[in-house]
């Protein structure tokens, strides 16, 4: 057993790494370092990181209330709420976008929304909804699992030290559930910058307007631009490696890989 | 004074039924019950962590019934600390004192008094994580304390710690006490922190108050079997009591009749004290009007005390020491004489079980 195991995992980072290495290796360094000087990439880098903080953040601020309120409160339709969050994790982002699509194009609420400026479909805001709205069930349900494993009366017990409710949630809870907090954003931003299916429905993929990394990588490679779809990629593969290894290295109590 | 009137609430499946309290200024107060008995819930409705569905609770004057945790003036330790983990010892103590939001320098000589008064000075760098049991209690009790609540509600805090550090810090809550003069109420399961510490005790039931008094009044006069029982009593005898001047006859269900304090007649349950039960070779010459002749049918060993089971027409218990048991040859199978006075004997009528 011991042997098979070992084997198997060494094949398995051997496959990994081979893979990886050969997309960063695909160009010669010179014709990276010249894609990278594209104005296409570097619109959509700058799009990326833009969106896909603006996404975390938002997820993050959703997360935590609603985290918070299903891991503590007993309230009419939790299961159905909790429901209706479960298949949002294993639907294809696809999927979501057409829904995302089908609701801001063609119900009355997406027509008012639209009327009222909140204008999403194929615009770099709508990749920001598209962003949001597929990668928040996975932040719930980390931050959910983080707030649960926290004992109530540690909160009970800030609350005869002075606090409010709202204090201890904000001196005692959240401080303890760094880590949880920590791993859920690094995976939702992580998530956010490789996000393609969802964006491309809601957003669609009109070059140096709604081109994000993903986006730049499919447009590339329909095109025949090898090289610029190649940079793209190792963009996206050294953007999340490094703050994947940054969480690893400062915080010792995620253990994001 | 702490003053509570017909108290219900009911939590998933925990309860409080109809409590009524009053409990003065400094007292020690313990509530004792079995798991699931509602005590938890009594104590975190009294910091106001839980709002009651009916009754009051008065502190003095002032009504605290809606008042929030933070404004009651009263502290609260869990069996398991509590203790914020990503703060220091220092910064665990000095929560309280930040949230009143004292002068950082005022802060620091609180926190300094208060560790010096529970000998923890040397512990307020580290974090709870690196702490024993005992000294993480230490830290949650001093983290109240910097307060000066008027009550200090204890649930279980002594339960989680081996024997020696319970005995220690048991002389420490007395010791706080008798200082500052507080009013705690603490919930144990253990009776040694009752006769070290209490000045009354109540028992809890399906989450009512059955039994409420002084200690000694409580173990010698069990309000019923369920209170004998969990009292750890040891003898619980089946009859039936018919008066006898001021005593009472007791014909058990099985077994020779004996004697009883209490003038009551009808069916009865006899709660009576293991410890009350003396065992001889032969009839001795005492005041005991009870002294029954029986057969050892078990021997058990409790550390330096023997628990001895003896058929006497009906199962009767006798605690006695190591030495006793030795000197007086006791084994399984011997004839011994079990001897008690009727006034340890508390007859309560069946109906009022």
């Amino acid at each position: 057993m011991r042997k098979i195991s070992l084997a198997i995992t060494l094949i398995l980072f051997f496959v990994i790494s081979a893979t990886l290495l050969g997309l960063i290796l695909y160009s010669p360094l010179p014709v990276l370092a010249g894609s990278f000087l594209n104005p296409e990439i570097q619109f959509a880098i700058l799009l990326s990181l833009i969106t896909s903080v603006v996404s975390t953040l938002i997820c993050i601020a959703i997360a935590i209330l609603v985290a918070y309120a299903l891991s503590r409160y007993e309230f009419f339709g939790k299961r159905v709420v909790t429901l209706a969050l479960t298949p949002l994790l294993t639907f294809p982002p696809l999927v979501a976008g057409i829904a995302l699509l089908l609701f801001f194009g063609t119900t009355p609420w997406g027509r008012a929304l639209d009327q009222a400026g909140f204008s999403v479909i194929f615009t770099p805001l709508g990749i920001v909804v598209a962003e949001v709205f597929v990668n928040i069930p996975f932040m719930i349900r980390i931050l959910r699992s983080a707030f649960t494993a926290i004992n109530p009366r540690y909160e009970n017990v800030a609350k005869t030290l002075g606090c409010t409710e709202t204090g201890a949630f904000l001196q005692v809870t959240l401080p303890m559930a760094r880590h949880g907090l920590l791993a859920g954003t690094v995976t939702t931003w992580s998530k956010t910058m490789g996000e393609f299916g969802a964006v491309l429905m809601l957003a669609g993929a009109t070059t140096m307007r709604t081109e994000t990394l993903p986006i730049a990588l499919y447009l590339n490679i329909s095109a025949g631009e090898l090289n610029i779809a190649v940079a793209a990629a190792t963009i996206l593969i050294l953007i999340s490696l490094a703050v994947l290894c940054a969480v690893e290295h400062f915080d010792r109590g995620v253990h994001v890989f | 004074m702490l003053r509570i009137e017909s108290l219900s609430i009911t939590l998933e499946e925990f309860s409080v039924r109809d409590v009524s309290l009053e409990i003065p200024r400094g007292e020690y107060f313990i509530i004792l019950g079995p798991t699931g008995a509602g005590k938890t819930v009594l104590l975190e409705t009294i910091a106001g962590i839980h709002t009651p569905g009916s009754g009051r609770i008065f502190l003095g004057d002032r009504e605290i019934t809606s008042t929030e945790p933070r404004s009651r003036k009263i502290g609260m330790l869990y069996q398991d600390y509590m203790l914020f983990p990503h703060l220091t010892v220092e910064e665990n103590i000095a929560f309280g004192l930040r949230q009143r939001k004292l002068p950082t320098e005022e802060q620091h000589a609180v926190v300094n008094e208060m560790c010096s008064f529970l000998e923890i000075d040397h512990l307020t760098g580290r974090y709870p994580r690196s702490l024993s049991g005992g000294e993480q209690q230490r830290v949650a009790l001093a983290r109240a304390l910097v307060l000066r609540p008027e009550i200090l509600l204890l649930d279980e805090p002594l339960s989680a710690l081996d024997s020696q550090t319970r005995e220690w810090l048991r002389r420490e809550l007395s010791r706080v006490q008798k200082l500052t003069g507080m009013t705690i109420i603490q919930i144990t399961h253990h009776l040694d922190d009752v006769f070290a510490l209490a000045d009354r005790i109540a028992i809890m039931h399906e989450g009512r108050i059955v039994q409420l008094g002084k200690t000694p009044e409580v173990f010698l006069h069990p309000a019923d079997t369920f209170v004998a029982g969990f009292l750890s009593i040891g003898n619980i005898i089946r009859g039936n009591s018919s008066r006898s001047g001021n005593l009472s006859r007791i014909i058990p269900d099985s077994g020779p009749e004996f004697s009883a304090a209490s003038g009551i007649a009808g069916e009865v349950v006899a709660p009576l004290h293991a410890e009350d039960v003396i065992l001889s070779q032969e009839p001795f010459a005492s005041s005991a009007r009870n002294c029954l002749l029986g057969t050892i049918s078990e021997i058990i060993p409790l550390g330096s005390t023997v628990r001895v089971i003896l058929d006497v027409g009906f199962l009767l218990t006798a605690l006695l020491t190591r030495e006793s048991c030795h000197e007086l040859q006791l084994e399984p199978g011997s004839r011994v004489y079990a001897t008690f006075k009727a006034s340890a004997v508390h007859a309560i009528p069946v109906n009022t079980e």
